[in-house]
């Protein structure tokens, strides 16, 4: 399979661009105030004064022994690191992908079977707004709304079932409206299709016609947007997490960053290049059952 | 029928959000029990208080662990798990008599062998402690009872009692940290009046009371164990929903931001307290390379900054105070008669001064260097919102006067990595450390490639660095603090600007809060109605 190859070119690709970023784990660790002695040691013990071929080398010995590294902050497992903070990120994944398919689909389908009408229209407006407006922007009307006006939903934090709300829609709305655009095109382009003329005049339905027939064949583009937004969910949306306090991978990678904690850095990106790889595994075969005529060798 | 499943939705995520926090148990009087919640910018990522800086660790682990000593009130050092001490003639050796009795958590005993094995470990892995440095100057240690501790330094070093009265300096308990193998991020145990209870990373740390603590300081009323029965820290990023939280009662108390203090002063729900910072933000000058190791121009550009314009624009007049020397107000060696050295507002006297040293203006009113090239100085700061409007604000006053500033703002790690190569002509931030012997870390010539940002090196000036820090007569070190400042604000590597002051809101339903001389408010006695 391709996917060794490509991980480990993504690993070698992280490595360097880390290597250029300006600052060091050294510095960011040893705080404003550190001598240059104090920066030394640690240099040293983080094994940075090595030549970067050598530190590379000493990572991919790691990995061949199923350890991602330490963290050099938290002196904690990266694995432990990721693993804290994936269901999290997999709970917010799925109900943002969730909300945000079905919600686009409908709106699509509305506004596709009744094409030029009003609610078409609607539909497609709310799709514009969706796509215009900033999501941290909705997120915190949401907050002003929900939590503080009509206390219905937590401001922060991921205790309960309403926590995931805010952060699940503020995260959907965007995609929902591209999917409800898609939609639309799709079905209107099969809409007009024999097979479906051939549908009703053997009596079926039209609830039947278009939901059953026809948005089958309209899912097939939707769905390849579908994986890459799962795919790009797994890697943390940081700034929904950031506004709602989420505890998922997007803050523990942005936080790395900063901090320069180069083997959390490596982590999370792995993680998000293997998601990609398994969500985009996934849409091929949802295609294949979408559309019997694709077959795979 | 849509509608109705998401009416229902709605009502089964109503039903199960939680309830603000239950209110404290005042059953019969006792004070003791209650939640506090507060806020933290980051996860605190190690309790292990040798191996980090970071500010939301020190603040949870200063509840956890206690020091030799601590700072009164007045300035002064007082005994905390110290009951008292000597200082020999040379004031090279310090003999420490211990309070007896006191136990870690874990049950353990506190006693000086815990106190030299703790300050070992940090000589050992403390690299990234502040006070790491500290001990370098420590020739040994020795415990020769239990009761009786014996630091021995390799020359007198006046700020030793600062550096073993932060949190950084607190003594661990021997047995847990052998039994963690020497791993202690999450194993925090030792002698203070809270012990950690639980810690969701990223999330939530909470802090349950440690009801066997009984020696907080004098200047407490309760010498006890503290009220609050728990006190959490909830990872909130972002300070616009640091604020909502308190809105909706996820949090208990907050500093406030310049635009929210008049409105929360107002709003009967919550109560304002102030207190000082040990810190001071300034404009400082690359002094290392051209053109600004010349300091007359570094006078005259100082002449250029309007701080009243800056402490009323961007702290609305109330959360910050002028600066005029380079050790803030709160700190002990600031002597209101060195204001008379500070290089004040005055566009007319920087523009002569720019005038007198060649920097004239060209036909666009912009000035060029004495050789004619265009004097385009780069500021760099923190990427953080007070430094983008102070820079934005310098910016136009140095436009006034016909200087074409640049600012470059760079993320933390980046900006630390920058200034020792003396990117920069001008440096925007703040430093905060409470003792005088700030000057060792921020201005003196060993410190030139990491924390003196102005890479400033004058044997005047280090001469009176090294002074200071081994002088231990009160009196005679404040005086040479003073010329030390006087002839820092004379050559003006730094331009004082302000001293950040807070404004902490707290629900009202916490009584007994008082605010502290400086550095924060004292919650030992407070308790929650």
């Amino acid at each position: 399979m391709l996917a060794i190859p490509v991980l480990l070119g993504v690993s070698v690709g992280v490595f360097l661009m880390i290597a250029f970023i300006p600052g060091d784990p050294a510095t960011a660790l040893a705080g404003d105030t550190a001598s240059p002695d104090a920066i030394a040691r640690i240099r040293v013990e983080l094994g940075l004064d090595q030549p970067l071929p050598v530190q590379y080398l000493r990572f991919l010995e790691r990995l061949a022994h199923g350890s991602l590294g330490t963290s050099i902050r938290t002196h904690r497992d990266v694995t432990v690191e990721i693993l804290d903070r994936l269901p999290y990120t997999l709970e917010l994944a799925f109900a943002a992908v969730l909300i945000s398919t079905t919600l686009g689909v409908s709106l699509g389908v509305i506004a596709a079977v009744n094409r030029g009408r009003t609610p078409d229209l609607v539909t497609m407006g709310i799709a514009m707004v969706g796509l215009s407006v900033p999501t941290f922007f909705l997120a915190l009307i949401g907050i002003v709304v929900f939590s503080l006006r009509l206390h219905w939903l937590p401001v922060t934090g991921a205790a309960t079932l309403g926590s995931l709300v805010l952060p699940a829609v503020s995260l959907s709305l965007h995609s929902a409206a591209v999917k409800a655009r898609i939609t639309r095109s799709s079905m209107l382009e099969i809409l007009g299709q024999d097979y479906l003329r051939t549908a009703r005049a053997k009596g079926l339905r039209e609830r039947a016609v278009i939901w059953r027939h026809a948005l089958k064949n309209a899912l097939i583009p939707v769905s390849t947007i579908v994986g890459l937004q799962f795919g790009s969910l797994l890697g943390g949306a940081f700034i929904i997490e950031t506004i709602f306090g989420w505890p998922g991978v997007g803050l523990l990678s942005v936080q790395a960053i900063f901090n320069r904690d180069f083997p959390v850095i490596q982590g999370t990106v792995l993680l998000v290049a293997v998601a990609y790889l398994v969500t985009n595994l996934l849409v091929d075969l949802l295609y294949a059952w979408l559309d019997p005529r694709i077959r795979y060798a | 029928m849509r509608r109705w499943l998401i009416a229902g939705l709605v009502v089964l995520f109503t039903a199960c959000t939680t309830a603000a926090p239950s209110p404290g148990a005042s059953a019969s009087g006792s004070k003791v029990g209650g939640t506090v919640t507060f806020a933290a910018i980051t996860d605190p990522e190690t309790l292990d208080l040798h191996q980090t800086s970071n500010p939301v660790a020190s603040t949870i682990f200063g509840y956890i662990y206690e020091p030799l000593v601590y700072q009164d009130l007045d300035n002064s050092y007082k005994g905390l798990l110290a009951e008292s001490w000597t200082v020999s003639p040379d004031n090279k050796t310090i003999t420490f008599t211990l309070r007896k009795g006191i136990t870690f958590t874990d049950g353990s005993p506190f006693n000086a062998a815990a106190v030299k094995f703790t300050y070992e470990r940090l000589q050992r892995v403390g690299a990234k402690s502040p006070i790491f440095e500290t001990f370098k100057s420590v020739a040994k240690m020795d415990a020769p009872n239990d009761s009786t501790f014996v630091l021995s330094l390799t020359e007198p070093y006046a700020p030793i009692f600062h550096d073993l009265a932060t949190s950084y300096a607190g003594i661990l308990s021997p047995s847990t940290v052998q039994a963690a193998g020497d791993k202690i991020d999450r194993a925090a145990v030792g002698t203070g009046e809270y012990k950690l209870k639980d810690w969701q990373t990223g999330q939530l740390v909470t802090l349950e009371r440690n009801d066997k603590f009984d020696h907080a300081p004098a200047f407490y009323k309760n010498r006890g164990a503290p009220f609050i029965q728990q006190v959490r820290y909830k990872v909130i990023p972002d300070p616009a929903t640091q604020l909502a939280a308190l809105e909706a009662g996820e949090v208990d108390a907050l500093g406030l931001q310049a635009k929210d203090v008049a409105k929360y002063g107002a709003d009967k729900r919550f109560a304002i307290y102030d207190s000082f910072t040990y810190g001071l933000t300034y404009l400082g000058f690359d002094a290392a390379r051209p053109p600004f190791n010349d300091a007359k121009l570094r006078t005259a550009l100082s002449r250029a900054v309007n701080k009243d314009e800056i402490v009323q624009t961007v702290f609305g007049g109330t959360l910050a105070k002028i600066a005029c020397c380079p050790i803030a107000p709160s700190i002990q060696g600031y002597d209101e008669k060195l204001k008379q050295y500070e290089l004040k507002y005055d566009v007319a006297a920087a523009k002569s001064g720019l005038d007198a040293i060649g920097y004239k203006a060209g036909a666009d009113g912009m000035r060029t260097k004495p050789d004619g090239t265009a004097f385009k100085p780069v500021l760099y700061t923190t990427t953080s919102s007070d430094h983008t409007k102070i820079s934005t604000l310098i910016q136009a006053q140095f436009k006034a006067v016909g200087v074409d500033l640049q600012v470059k703002q760079l993320e933390s790690a980046a900006l630390l990595a920058a200034t020792p190569k003396a990117e920069h002509d001008l440096y925007l931030n703040g430093y905060s450390w409470n003792e005088p012997d700030m000057f060792s870390l921020f201005l003196s010539c060993d410190r030139v490639k990491t924390s003196n940002r102005v890479l400033f090196c004058d044997q005047t000036l280090e001469a009176m660095i090294k002074a200071g820090r081994t002088e231990l007569d009160q009196t005679k070190r404040m005086q040479i603090y003073f010329d030390a400042q006087k002839y820092t604000m004379q050559q003006a590597p730094w331009q004082p600007l302000y001293m950040p002051v807070s404004k902490t809101a707290v629900v009202a339903r916490i009584a007994d809060l008082r605010q502290g001389q400086a550095g924060g408010l004292l919650w030992h006695d407070a308790y929650v109605k």
